[in-house]
Order: C-alpha cells, then structure tokens, then sequence
C-alpha cells in the first residue's frame, strides 16, 4: 500500500489545488451544472425504479427511450423550420417538442413492454432481463443506422436569437455570485421538479397510485383485488417513458446535441443514480439522480474530465457493497 | 440428469464455435493471401479502395473526402487510358475501430483492388497495419497524421512497416510546431488550455503542442473529455481563470461546436482552435476560433473546378485525398508499364514510394515526393518530403474560413 500513497498525496494535493484555483465561483458554476444534469438524470432513474418496483426487473432499454426523446425532439424543432429560423414563437415551439416527446415515448414504452416483456412474465427472472439488453441494442442500432450515427445539433441556443445569435434561452434569470443561471437551467430544473411532484401526487394521492402501489407490493393479491394488473403494469411503462422523453428534450435544449448513444452512456448513469437512491423508490430515484449530477459535476471540475466515470460507478460500487439497498430503499422482507 | 445434458450441450455448442470460427477464418486466410501475392492483367480499368466515414460522428469529414477521391477518378479519367474505379470502404472512425478492421479484410481478400487509400484515423492505421502488410497493401492516407505512423517517437516504437503506409499530410509533429508557434508568436498567448478527446489521434498531438509551447514559457494545463459525452459544461468551469486560449485537438467537428456553443454560454471568451479533425467549415462555425487544417492551394485551377461543382464550397479536408488518388493511379500506370500490362500488389506499392507529383498536380500547394529514411525531428519513410505545412484559418463571423497563417 505504501507505493500507492505518494500517487494518492499528489492527487489529494491536485485537487485541493484545483479547488483553490477555482474559488467560490468555480463551486457555483459546479454546483449549477450538477443540479441541472442531477435533474436529468433523476428523471430518467425514475423510470427504472418505477418499473422495477412494478417487475422486479432492470429494463436497460429505458436509456434508449431517452435518447429516442431526444430525437423526437429535434424532429419537431426541424419540423417547424430548426432553432436558427422557426416558423412558429418559441414558447409554443418548446411546448409542442415536449408534448410529442413525452407522448411518442410514452407510446414507445408501451409498445416495448408488450412486445419484449409482457410474453415473458413468467418466465425465469434472467429472460426478460436479456430480452431489455435486447430492446436496447435494438433501438441503438436502429437510431444508428437511421441518422448514419452522426450527431445531431438541436442549436438550441440560437433559438429566437438573430442571425445566428444566442437566444433567450441564455438570458439569466438571476445570478449567484455573478455565476449565471439562466432561462435553460432554470427550464431543466424546475421541468425536472414539476415532473416529479406531479409523479409524486399520482403516485400517492390517487386510486391509479394506490393501485400501483399495490401491484408493486403484491402482483397477485392485487389482481385478486379485482386491479387490472396488465393495465398497471403498461401504465407505469407509459410514465416512465414519458419522463424518459422529456428529459430527452431537456438535453437536447440545455447541451444542443443528441446522437444514437446517448441512451447507453446516459442511462448507466441514471440506473447507477436508481441504485444509489434505492431501487424501487421514487424519492431514492430523484435523490439518487441529484446525487450522481453532483458528483459528475465536482469530479469533472475538481479531478479532471477523465475521472467523471471512474468516480461515478466507483461510488455505484461502493453503494452496493456497504448499503446495498441504496440510501432510501428498504430491505425486502422474504416469506419463509 | 438434465444438468449432464445441459453441460454437454453447452460443451458441444462451444466446441461447435471454435472449429467454425478456426474454419472460417483459414479459409479466409488463403483468399486474403491468393489477393495479396496475385499477378494481375492491369486491363482498362484498375481498381482502388478508398477507405474513409461514410457514416458515424465524423461522416462530416469523410464526405469531403469521398468527394475529393471522386473528382480526382474523374480528373484522371479524362486524361489517361488506363481507367479508375472504386471499391469504398466505410470506417466509421468510431472508437475501437472494428469497422475499420473489417474494411481491411474486406479490401484484402477482394483481389481486384491493387491499392488503398485511407483510412482516415490515425487510430484506424494502428489496428489494421499488420492487415495491409498481410495483403501487401501500402494504404496512402489524405488524413492521419500521428507521429508514430512513420516514425518512432520516445516510448513509442513506429506502428506501421516502412514502405507500407504513405501520407498525402504533414504530421502531428508537424502540426504540433506549426500550431505551437502562430499560438506563441502571433496569438502571442502565454496561458493556454489543452483539452484532448481520449483518442491516440488526440493525444499525441496535445504532447506535441504541449511540449513546444513549454519550452517557450507558455503555461499549459491540461484536462480530458470523452468523445461519447457532449456535456463539456464541468469541463469549461474548470478552466483556470488566467486561460487565454483553449485548444481542443479533436477529430468530431460536431464536438469542437458544441464546444465553442457551451464555452460561450457559459460566459467564457477564452479563444479556441481546433485541429485538422475539427476543419469542417459546414459544422465548426464558431465565430473568432482558429483551425488548423490541411494545405491547399486555393489558387490552382484544379482547387477552383472543384469549389465549382459542389456549391462552391471547398470541401478542404479533403484535398489531400484527391492526391492520394493521384498517387496511387499514378503508381499503378507505372507497375502496368513496367509489368508490361501485369502487376502486383507489391510492385504498386514500391511504385508508390517513388512518385514524384508537381506542385500543379498535388493541388497541395508544393510538390509531393515521400521520404525513404528519417529527416528531421519528425518525419520517417512515407512522410512527405520538402516544404509542407499546415493552414491555419480564422473562423470569420460568417462561419467561413480565412488562411491567416
């Protein structure tokens, strides 16, 4: 061990350096880019707790519907003339990416679950499991060979700007110390918040949640409490997948680019942020999804932007070895 | 009971893979070699493979690149009886490169294709080197420009064999030199931020310029960005506050804008420049940035046919594609010659090494001669000898590219 402790001093040291390097403005500007992505991310880990909750079962295509999102997104946009000369006002331009995004990937979920998972309901644990690898290489290669894998430029900033200028999304909204946080950041977080509190009322507030919450608890006393389990279980696809997508249009606003693999790098993130927060918990997903955000952020900054990942899933690994039910997840009691 | 079958299922499945894999490929093997050592009627029309990313994130790049190949067929053609042909080749230059890979074989074992040229990537060259060797192919490339193609650097041994890889470019050394310098002498700028993408490409090129700028005193730091994660945002707030300009050696053009877009929304103004992989000027238009991009003389009449028939737009990273065309038509004319109407691979490829271009027929701005033996501090046997250098372009605010140096 000790060979490995000067290494381990001169990185300690580099970081402490970088830290002071950057100042209070440097933290701002991190902890900004880390609630934003956070956000994203809780989103799309939603989707994959809330299914696992339903399932038990890890849909790795759930990143793919992401991605899928985005490029509705960006379909729309061009539909109405791209971000550097739309045909119609911004506002009712962003609204319409959303509402198609949410709804096309809302259906997509749907349409993947009957088609991929519904079939192997009862089979072993491990079948549906290879069949979302399945759905999500499908899908990833399918967007591939469909955009020629190259990436696709939203141009988001230059949206309602002129000739070629960044537009209002940049305007700031308000500063923290003369760290900007503008109309894009706020759009992403507070869509991200809206979201998840109208997902938190459904959820808990309402029949259909209570019926949810049931099928999650107990698949089969639930249907023999006369809930339509099939429906249940699409539904939540159906809400998953339409949190997928509209974060796919978040980040085709906030970062102006989406291409064919952006499911798989976005969605092991979203399902290390699921894990941390606790699989199967809602409040764990979007903790969870902030958590990763800010560490991404703080790593990129403070270590370097090769060290993003190696933090991130050490931390994903470091969860599931010392509290492997995740910060908010609760231990499942087993029958015996 | 059903546990044995399983395992003997299993066992006789993998066992089935193995002989159909050992099979398949020896049986590639003696097409690949029968293509590589064949004798060939050169006939009325010869065929070249031109390897380059029809698709994948830097389509943009290889669409120059195919065009210029095209216009090179075509301008031969016109003037010469001995015809081309193309057999392309799509690479993707994606991480990993099995794409490109699998391009070599394929162009390896299709005996009718007596010379190549491509890849683009200078990562491309280094996993399929001993490919071309196989097939007696020496690829001439309008576009990869590591060090280490041609000749070793410290720590790092030469990665293809002398007289089996050929350039159309200067290298990264000399890339390295000539960006380090107009940073230095005429930017004049003294705190500078290096951001590589990962890639072999990449890196080499960042420790050149690294290196060069240091030794005139300039700072450097520098941080890394994956090519697979376009949120730069956490990259950008850890520049250092004293950074004057930022060079991102990066082969996407669609990253170096997206870049240049999330630097300024991000309230940064440091200057950027990119490197030849990111001269793109349909893609990279951030206004006030610099390139580095491959020579071209702009002035030639060949330059001015080309811009003609596409829209008016010169396509420049791919001119050096076109000469490597030229190169290599030009070398088969002479094996046929020599062979009196019969060729090899072999005898192309020594041809290759032996042709000389005028300034006028390179259409790079100088002629074109490769070298045989080291020279210098970076160049080896395949590079191109004499005066050659890189452009280097401001992008103006109208996204066009103007030489400034």
């Amino acid at each position: 061990m000790r060979k490995y402790a000067l290494p381990v001093h001169l990185l300690l040291f580099n970081v402490y350096a970088q830290i002071r390097s950057l100042g209070w403005e440097g933290f701002w500007t991190l902890l900004r880019n880390g609630i934003v992505s956070g956000s994203l991310l809780a989103l799309i880990a939603l989707g994959y707790t809330m299914v696992y909750g339903i399932l038990k079962l890890l849909n790795f295509a759930h990143g793919d519907i992401y991605m899928v999102g985005a490029f509705i997104g960006y379909g729309v946009l061009v539909a109405f003339g791209g971000a550097l000369s739309p045909t119609i006002p911004i506002v009712p331009l962003i609204i319409l990416m959303f509402a198609v995004a949410m709804v096309g990937s809302g259906f997509l979920g749907v349409a993947i679950e009957r088609v991929a998972y519904k079939p192997l309901r009862n089979a072993p644990r491990i079948a549906p499991l290879i069949s979302a690898l399945g759905v999500l290489f499908f899908l990833e290669s399918s967007v591939q060979l469909l955009t020629n894998s190259a990436h696709v430029l939203y141009n988001s900033y230059a949206l309602g700007g002129k000739n070629g200028q960044f537009g209002p999304l940049l305007n700031p909204v308000f500063h923290v110390d003369h760290i900007p946080f503008t109309v894009v950041h706020t759009l992403v977080v507070l869509t991200a918040v809206a979201l998840m509190v109208v997902l938190v009322w459904l959820v808990y507030r309402t029949r259909f949640g209570k019926a949810m919450r049931a099928v999650a608890f107990d698949r089969e006393a639930a249907a023999m409490m006369g809930i339509d389990v099939d429906r249940v279980i699409s539904m939540t696809f159906f809400i998953g997948s339409v949190l997928a997508g509209a974060a796919g249009v978040m980040y085709g606003l906030y970062i102006g680019d989406t291409y064919f693999f952006l499911g798989f790098q976005y969605g092991l993130l979203a399902f290390t942020a699921a894990v941390v927060g606790g699989i199967g918990s809602i409040p764990g997903a979007m903790l969870g999804g902030l958590l990763v955000g800010l560490f991404q952020a703080f790593s990129t900054g403070y270590v370097g932007g090769q060290w993003a990942e190696i933090v991130v899933f050490g931390i994903l690994i470091g969860f599931l070895i010392i509290r492997p039910n995740g910060l908010l997840g609760s231990r499942a009691i087993q029958k015996v | 009971m059903l546990k044995k079958i399983g395992l003997v299922a299993v066992f006789t499945a993998l066992i089935s893979v193995v002989v159909a894999t050992t099979a398949w490929g020896s049986a590639k093997a003696p097409r690949a070699l029968a293509a590589a050592t064949a004798s060939v009627k050169c006939g009325k029309k010869v065929t070249i493979g031109v390897a380059y990313p029809a698709t994948g994130p830097a389509a943009s790049l290889g669409g120059p690149q195919w065009d210029w190949a095209n216009f090179a067929k075509k301008t031969w053609n016109k003037s010469h009886k001995l015809k081309l042909a193309f057999v392309p080749g799509d690479t993707q230059l994606a991480g990993n490169n099995p794409q490109a890979v699998q391009v070599a074989h394929a162009f390896a074992s299709n005996k009718k294709i007596l010379a190549v040229t491509g890849p683009a990537g200078s990562q491309e060259m280094e996993d399929t080197a001993s490919v071309w060797k196989g097939a007696h192919l020496g690829p001439v490339s309008g576009s990869e420009t590591r060090v280490a193609l041609t000749r070793a650097t410290p720590g790092t041994p030469r990665e293809t064999t002398p007289g089996y890889f050929f350039r159309t470019v200067p290298n990264d050394g000399q890339q390295g030199d000539n960006v380090a310098n107009f940073i230095h002498t005429v930017l004049k700028k003294k705190n500078v931020r290096i951001i590589d993408d990962e890639e072999a490409y990449s890196q080499g090129l960042s420790a050149q310029v690294k290196a060069d700028l240091q030794k005139v005193g300039v700072t450097v730091t520098t941080d890394h960005i994956s090519q697979q994660n376009p949120d730069y945002n956490s990259v950008i707030a850890a520049i250092p506050g004293g950074t004057q300009l930022v060079y991102i050696p990066w082969q996407v053009p669609a990253m170096a804008q997206q870049f240049f877009t999330q630097m300024r929304a991000n309230g940064k103004n440091q200057v950027i420049m990119g490197s030849d992989g990111t001269d793109d000027p349909s893609t990279f238009k951030g206004a006030g940035s610099y390139v580095s991009g491959f020579p071209a003389d702009t002035k030639s009449g060949g330059f001015a046919k080309f811009k003609k028939s596409h829209n008016g737009q010169p396509e420049m990273f791919g001119l050096p594609t076109y000469t490597s065309i030229i190169v290599n038509a030009t070398a088969i004319q002479r094996a046929c010659k020599a062979g009196h109407g019969k060729t090899t691979r072999n005898a192309i490829r020594k041809q290759v090494a032996k042709v000389k271009l005028s300034k006028t027929v390179s259409l790079l701005g100088f002629p074109v001669a490769f070298l045989n033996s080291n020279h210098g501090k970076f160049q080896g046997p395949g590079d191109l000898g004499g005066a050659s250098a890189f452009g280097i372009f401001k992008i103006a605010k109208n996204g066009t590219y103007q030489r400034v140096g």
